[in-house]
Parts: C-alpha cells; sequence; structure tokens
C-alpha cells in the first residue's frame, strides 16, 4: 500500500516534470532559433565592438535573441500572441506611431542651417532617392508584388523609422527583415559608401572646397519647418505623419520658446521609442517569419539599393556641377549623404574628404544633403503610400 | 490690441468646436430606402418591412443617438434615434439600418413610422431643428421589393431626382459623364452594405499591372520628390537672399555708412576706390615681393594652412548653435 502510494507520488512528479520539459526552451528548440539567437550575438557584437549604430544595434540584438526564444504556444508571451506585453509594446510598430514619434526628436535635434544656407543641397537629398525607386524596379523584376517592392525599396532611403512606417502599411509580413536589413546597412554606411564614393569621382574632384555656410538668422529658421511642412505636405498628403512631426519636432527646437518640449522630444521621448522599436523589431524577426528566402532577397535589394542611392546623389552632384561657376562648386563626396542616414553618411563624407586633403572639412556642408534626404526620404514614402497602399 | 486677439482667439476656438461637432453629424446620409417588403430583408423579429439605410461618410465614428428620422417635413422630430445605445455609433464608413414598421417598442432600430406611402425621408441633427439629409422618393413609389438608393455609397447630391426612374447602369454612365445624379432604383437590394460592389484590385495590384517593370513609378515619384524639394529651394533661396540683403543693410547701417547701405541695396555699384585698392593689393603682392606678406594686421591673398578648423572643433557640436559671449 505504502509503496504503491509513493511509486504514485514519484509518477505524478515525474509527468509533472516531464510536462515542464515539455514548455521549457531546450525542447521547442529549432535549429531556425539557433541560427537567430547567434544573428542577435553578432549584432550585440558589432554594436559594442565596432560602435556601429550601437544605439539600435543592441535593442534590436537582443530583441531578436528574446523573439527567438523557443516557446510552447497559448501561454501569452510571444510577440505575435494577442494581449501579451510584447505584443501590446509591438502594436506602435504595426500601427505605425513609432517611427511619427521617432521622426518628433530627429527634427527636434537637426539644425538645418546648412541646408537653409546653401538650399541647392537639397536637390542632392532629392537624388539619392533614386535607391529606393531603382530596389523598386530589381525587386519586381525578382518577384516580389509592388507592394513588397515598394516596402522593400524604402531601403534605399536609408531611414530606419521611415521602412519601419511603410513596410507596416504595405508589407507586414516582410517588416521584421526589412526594418532589419534598413538598420544593419545603416551601420555599414562606413564600409558601403567610401568605395561607391571614390569608384565615381577624380582625385581632382575630392579635392573641391566648398564656401563656408553663411550666417542663418533665427526668423529663416523657423520659417523653414513651417514653409517646408506646408510644401511638402501639400504635394504629398500621404507622408503627413513623418513629415508633420519632424517639422513639428524641427519648429520646437528654432522657436526658442519651447525649450522644455524640444529637449522632452529629442531626449527621454526619442530614447524611450527608440528601445521599444528597437526590440520589438528584434523580437518580431522569430526563426519561423524571418528564415525564408525571401528574407535573403531583401538583404540583397537592401545592399543594392544603398548603392544605387550613393551613386545616385555622387553622380547627381557631378552633373550639377556641370552648371556651377568656378568657385560655387560642389564636392561630389558630399553626394553620398543624400542618403538619410544621419549623421553617419555626412561623417563619412567628411572622412573620405580629409583623407585627399587635410584641410577640407566637408562635414558642415555634407549635413545639408543629409538632412535633405530625411525629408527626401519621407516624401518618397508618401509617394509610395499613396500610390500602393 | 491684446484684447482684440482674445477676442479672435476665442470667437475662433468657439466656431472651430461648433464647425467639428457639426462636420460629425453632417458626415451622414441617408444611403438607401425599401418601402414595401414582401419577400426580402428580415428584421430581428422575423419581420419583413420597409427600411431606411444611414451610411458615415467620414473616416471616423459618428454617434446618431439623439438625432431624429422622419417622412414628414412638418414634424422634424418624429421618431428620436434613442441615446446612450452602442450601436448608434457608427464605425467609419459603415452603414445603418433602421426598420420602418411603426414598432418602436421593438427598439432602437424600429421607427415610429412606415414608409409605404411616404413621399420623403429626412434625418434631422440632435437639435430638432438643421436637416443633415433629406431624399425625395420617387413619384408613385419605390416599386415593391426594390429599393431607391445612392448610385455609389454616400455620393451625389440629395436633390430630389425622383422623376428620374432609371436603372443603376443608366446612372452610373451618368455618373461617368460627369453628370450628378446620386439616387436611383437599384439593381440589387443591399440592406447594409456597399451599394456599389468596388473591383476586386488593390492599387497595388493595379500598379503591378500597370508598370510591370517600376519605370513609371520611378519617374512619376522622382518627378514628385524633386518637384517638392524644387520648390523649396527656391522658396528659401528667395528668403535666403532677402535676409543676407537685409544683415548687410543692418550691418552698413550700424556703422553710418552711408554708401554701403546705397550698395546693398543696389542702387549704387561698389566704389572706384574700393576696385583700385584690391588692384593695388595684387599689383604689390605680385611685382614687389609678396610686400603685403610682411606688414601685420593686413589682408593676405596667401593661402592659410592650418590643420585646425573651427568645423572640426568639438566644442561646436552639430545640433546647437554656438552661443556668443560678448564681454560687457
Amino acid at each position: 500500500m505504502i509503496l504503491e502510494a509513493s511509486h504514485n507520488f514519484f509518477s505524478l512528479i515525474g509527468e509533472n516534470l516531464n510536462q515542464f520539459l515539455q514548455y521549457t526552451g531546450f525542447a521547442n528548440a529549432t535549429v531556425g532559433h539557433i541560427a537567430m539567437i547567434i544573428i542577435g550575438l553578432i549584432f550585440i557584437y558589432i554594436a559594442i565592438k565596432k560602435e556601429w549604430e550601437p544605439l539600435l544595434l543592441v535593442p534590436i540584438g537582443f530583441g531578436i535573441i528574446v523573439g527567438n526564444i523557443p516557446l510552447f504556444p497559448g501561454l501569452s508571451v510571444g510577440i505575435y500572441e494577442e494581449g501579451s506585453v510584447l505584443n501590446i509594446l509591438y502594436q506602435g510598430v504595426v500601427k505605425g506611431w513609432y517611427p511619427p514619434l521617432i521622426f518628433l526628436g530627429i527634427g527636434a535635434m537637426t539644425d538645418f542651417s546648412a541646408l537653409i544656407s546653401n538650399p541647392k543641397l537639397l536637390l542632392i537629398g532629392a537624388a539619392a532617392q533614386f535607391g529606393i525607386f531603382g530596389a523598386y524596379a530589381i525587386a519586381l523584376a525578382l518577384g516580389f508584388t509592388p507592394a513588397e517592392a515598394g516596402a522593400i525599396g524604402i531601403i534605399g532611403g536609408a531611414d530606419g523609422p521611415t521602412a519601419i512606417f511603410l513596410s507596416s502599411r504595405l508589407a507586414p509580413d516582410l517588416m521584421g527583415a526589412i526594418a532589419v536589413s534598413a538598420y544593419s546597412y545603416m551601420a555599414l554606411v562606413p564600409v558601403i559608401q567610401p568605395p561607391v564614393m571614390r569608384l565615381f569621382t577624380t582625385h581632382k574632384e575630392r579635392l573641391i572646397r566648398m564656401k563656408s555656410p553663411r550666417a542663418v538668422s533665427k526668423r529663416e529658421k523657423i520659417m523653414f519647418p513651417i514653409v517646408g511642412f506646408l510644401l511638402t505636405a501639400f504635394i504629398v498628403p500621404s507622408g503627413l505623419p513623418l513629415l508633420g512631426m519632424l517639422f513639428f519636432g524641427n519648429l520646437l527646437k528654432e522657436s526658442g520658446v519651447t525649450r522644455r518640449l524640444a529637449e522632452t522630444a529629442r531626449g527621454p521621448l526619442i530614447d524611450v521609442i527608440t528601445i521599444l522599436i528597437g526590440l520589438t523589431v528584434g523580437c518580431s524577426t522569430q526563426a519561423d517569419e524571418f528564415l525564408r528566402l525571401k528574407s535573403i532577397g531583401i538583404f540583397v535589394l537592401g545592399a543594392a539599393s544603398f548603392f544605387i542611392a550613393t551613386a545616385a546623389g555622387v553622380l547627381f552632384v557631378k552633373f550639377f556641377n556641370l552648371f556651377l561657376k568656378e568657385g560655387n562648386k560642389i564636392n561630389p563626396l558630399i553626394g553620398n549623404a543624400g542618403v538619410s542616414a544621419v549623421p553617419d553618411s555626412a561623417r563619412v563624407s567628411n572622412l573620405v574628404g580629409l583623407e585627399y586633403d587635410k584641410t577640407n572639412y566637408l562635414l558642415m556642408h555634407a549635413m545639408g544633403p543629409n538632412v535633405a534626404g530625411v525629408i527626401g526620404s519621407a516624401v518618397a514614402a508618401g509617394i509610395l503610400l499613396g500610390f500602393l497602399g | 490690441m491684446k484684447n482684440h486677439i482674445r477676442t479672435l482667439l476665442l470667437f475662433g476656438a468657439l466656431t472651430l468646436s461648433y464647425t467639428m461637432s457639426g462636420q460629425n453629424m453632417a458626415a451622414i446620409r441617408i444611403n438607401e430606402v425599401q418601402s414595401v417588403n414582401t419577400d426580402g430583408y428580415i428584421d430581428d423579429y422575423g419581420c419583413r418591412n420597409g427600411w431606411i439605410e444611414l451610411f458615415n461618410t467620414s473616416y471616423g465614428t459618428v454617434d446618431i443617438g439623439g438625432c431624429y428620422l422622419t417622412d414628414d417635413p412638418n414634424d422634424l422630430t418624429k421618431y428620436m434615434i434613442p441615446k446612450g445605445d452602442a450601436l448608434t455609433k457608427i464605425p467609419p464608413r459603415q452603414h445603418v439600418l433602421f426598420y420602418a414598421d411603426n414598432l418602436p417598442d421593438r427598439g432602437t432600430f424600429h421607427i415610429s413610422f412606415d414608409i409605404p406611402n411616404a413621399k420623403q425621408v429626412i434625418f434631422v441633427s440632435n437639435n430638432g431643428r438643421t436637416i443633415i439629409d433629406e431624399v425625395t422618393l420617387p413619384e408613385g413609389g419605390i416599386p415593391a421589393n426594390k429599393s431607391y438608393g445612392r448610385v455609389v455609397d454616400g455620393e451625389g447630391s440629395s436633390e430630389p431626382t425622383h422623376f428620374l426612374q432609371r436603372s443603376i447602369r443608366v446612372a452610373q454612365k451618368e455618373r461617368a459623364a460627369g453628370e450628378d445624379h446620386g439616387w436611383a432604383i437599384l439593381d440589387k437590394v443591399t440592406p447594409s452594405t456597399n451599394n456599389l460592389t468596388l473591383d476586386g484590385d488593390s492599387k497595388s495590384t493595379t500598379m503591378g499591372k500597370t508598370d510591370p517593370y517600376g519605370v513609371i513609378m520611378a519617374i512619376v515619384a522622382m518627378s514628385v520628390v524633386f518637384v517638392a524639394l524644387i520648390l523649396l529651394y527656391v522658396v528659401f533661396k528667395k528668403i535666403g537672399n532677402r535676409a543676407v540683403i537685409k544683415s548687410h543693410l543692418k550691418e552698413a547701417a550700424s556703422k553710418g555708412d552711408v554708401a554701403s547701405v546705397a550698395s546693398v541695396k543696389g542702387k549704387e555699384s561698389t566704389s572706384a576706390e574700393v576696385f583700385a585698392a584690391i588692384a593695388m593689393a595684387f599689383h604689390l603682392y605680385k611685382e614687389d615681393n609678396e610686400i603685403h606678406d610682411f606688414e601685420n594686421t593686413i589682408l593676405t591673398i596667401h593661402k592659410e594652412s592650418k590643420s585646425y578648423s573651427p568645423w572640426s572643433s568639438k566644442i561646436y557640436t552639430l545640433r546647437e548653435t554656438p552661443q556668443v559671449r560678448r564681454n560687457k
């Protein structure tokens, strides 16, 4: 009797332990999960060791690990399980309200002076958007649907929030791969862009010195976000969430009377949203959703779009120089900054410029096309949304 | 002056709030009406009655609780839609159906009159006076088991078009020709659903068919991007030019230099003395052993080779305008 009772007792414990084992990650792990966890670790390594976009790659990398912990379905903890904590946080990505909030912060921390003092640099920001539509055409040729191609093409805008915003609207299934691809290539801007810049410029062109930008008055700085918003939003109303927040953030900064709001927008607010967007985008890359042939295609197209965007920016400056007088010419090394990876691509312009002339600092000049690229990519996203949404 | 501004602001806020509440209600349209129903839609009591369909044309939810439905222009408050019913909140671009069975005791959506002989149907705002939408029904009535509705949900004028008892195909042709005949005897009776069934192709699919290589998209989109940024360029070029002229004028005026002010305004070109001085400087530089470079505080055309530049200075950040301190 006692033996039988103890046998039942131990078999019950065994059953419970066995049941518990079924809930653990070890029982549910697949090769895909392990592969994704390794990718997450690589992201964290790159962010910490190389300091490439650490503010984004650390949350995304850790998010990839969190999202790929093998789960027993039905526990309401996974990011795709309705009502779970991660799912609630993920709504900011799905519904597209994180990216505009990030744009608010970007607006509040961006100084458009370089652009206002030399407005022709705006055109470089427009030219670099060729990357988006080049990648769009290639994606169509590879068999992606127009909506998917549009979402993939926006990687060429080199703007993570815009890529997330647009892909959440046009191709939610591909959003994880697109976001990771966009941020990866943004982190790799110092590696991808210099060879392209050297390829399309001559030694003489790299030595071009540009006029120092003039001082910009406060009135001009205040007018820029208002006029800029009205003009761009009237032309592309579908870009309203991004353009509105970008210029609103900038008005908070430049008005001079909303210092607290501007500091919150460019400080705690953007930090909080960056943490949430990075983590949840990382989490969304669950192995079964992410490890597909399409994801590889997206990464290849992302690289192509960055190449086209950089080349288009540089070549456009060379073309533009044909119409400019001597002394007013633009150094084509700032053409790459038309992609809106702020401020990394402007830094790349400066560093490559210094390689050829140690006294030729291009940073401030490159900031013009760089912030123009932010406006350009938001406008391009609005157009794609209008045509394909 | 301040009081005027405050009054204007208050007036503006009041107007805005009035317009906003008005806009919500104004978005409701009578969309489809069936007077005689003997073999069609069955209500929640298992009965067949005439019905009135309303449509929310806006992209926000509109609560029609407290509004009125009537078939009598002399009695605009004939049936008040009960307040506080969650079902009277019509979601964006959605329909709601009222059964014209003269049995209001059966619930919110059963109104206090029937409409087999009605001449018109009117939807009235919650103030009981403002007519939001009305439709005059066809002379002789709507044929039994047919409905009279808008060709496209929520679109077209509400002008009486009862004399045009035409089919929906005719109405669609008229609409395509730019004529505004919003109402017709519909081919299909469609309670609580769209009168016009949209074709299945999304924008993306249509774009894929019309532009399989993405060339048209690239040309159109890049043109739009360039137009937007060229406009910005043009505007800020103008603003910049004005700002430069203004700052020069200010500078010159502060120095009391009348000649410079006139020069900046473009009324007088640079004086001959200035050109002479520049020519002399070049001459001295080229012919007289670069004499200027041995003089202190003289402007030189020699290239200054120094590794330091304000652009590389860490004290100037990209995000903040450097603050200039002036010692008093």
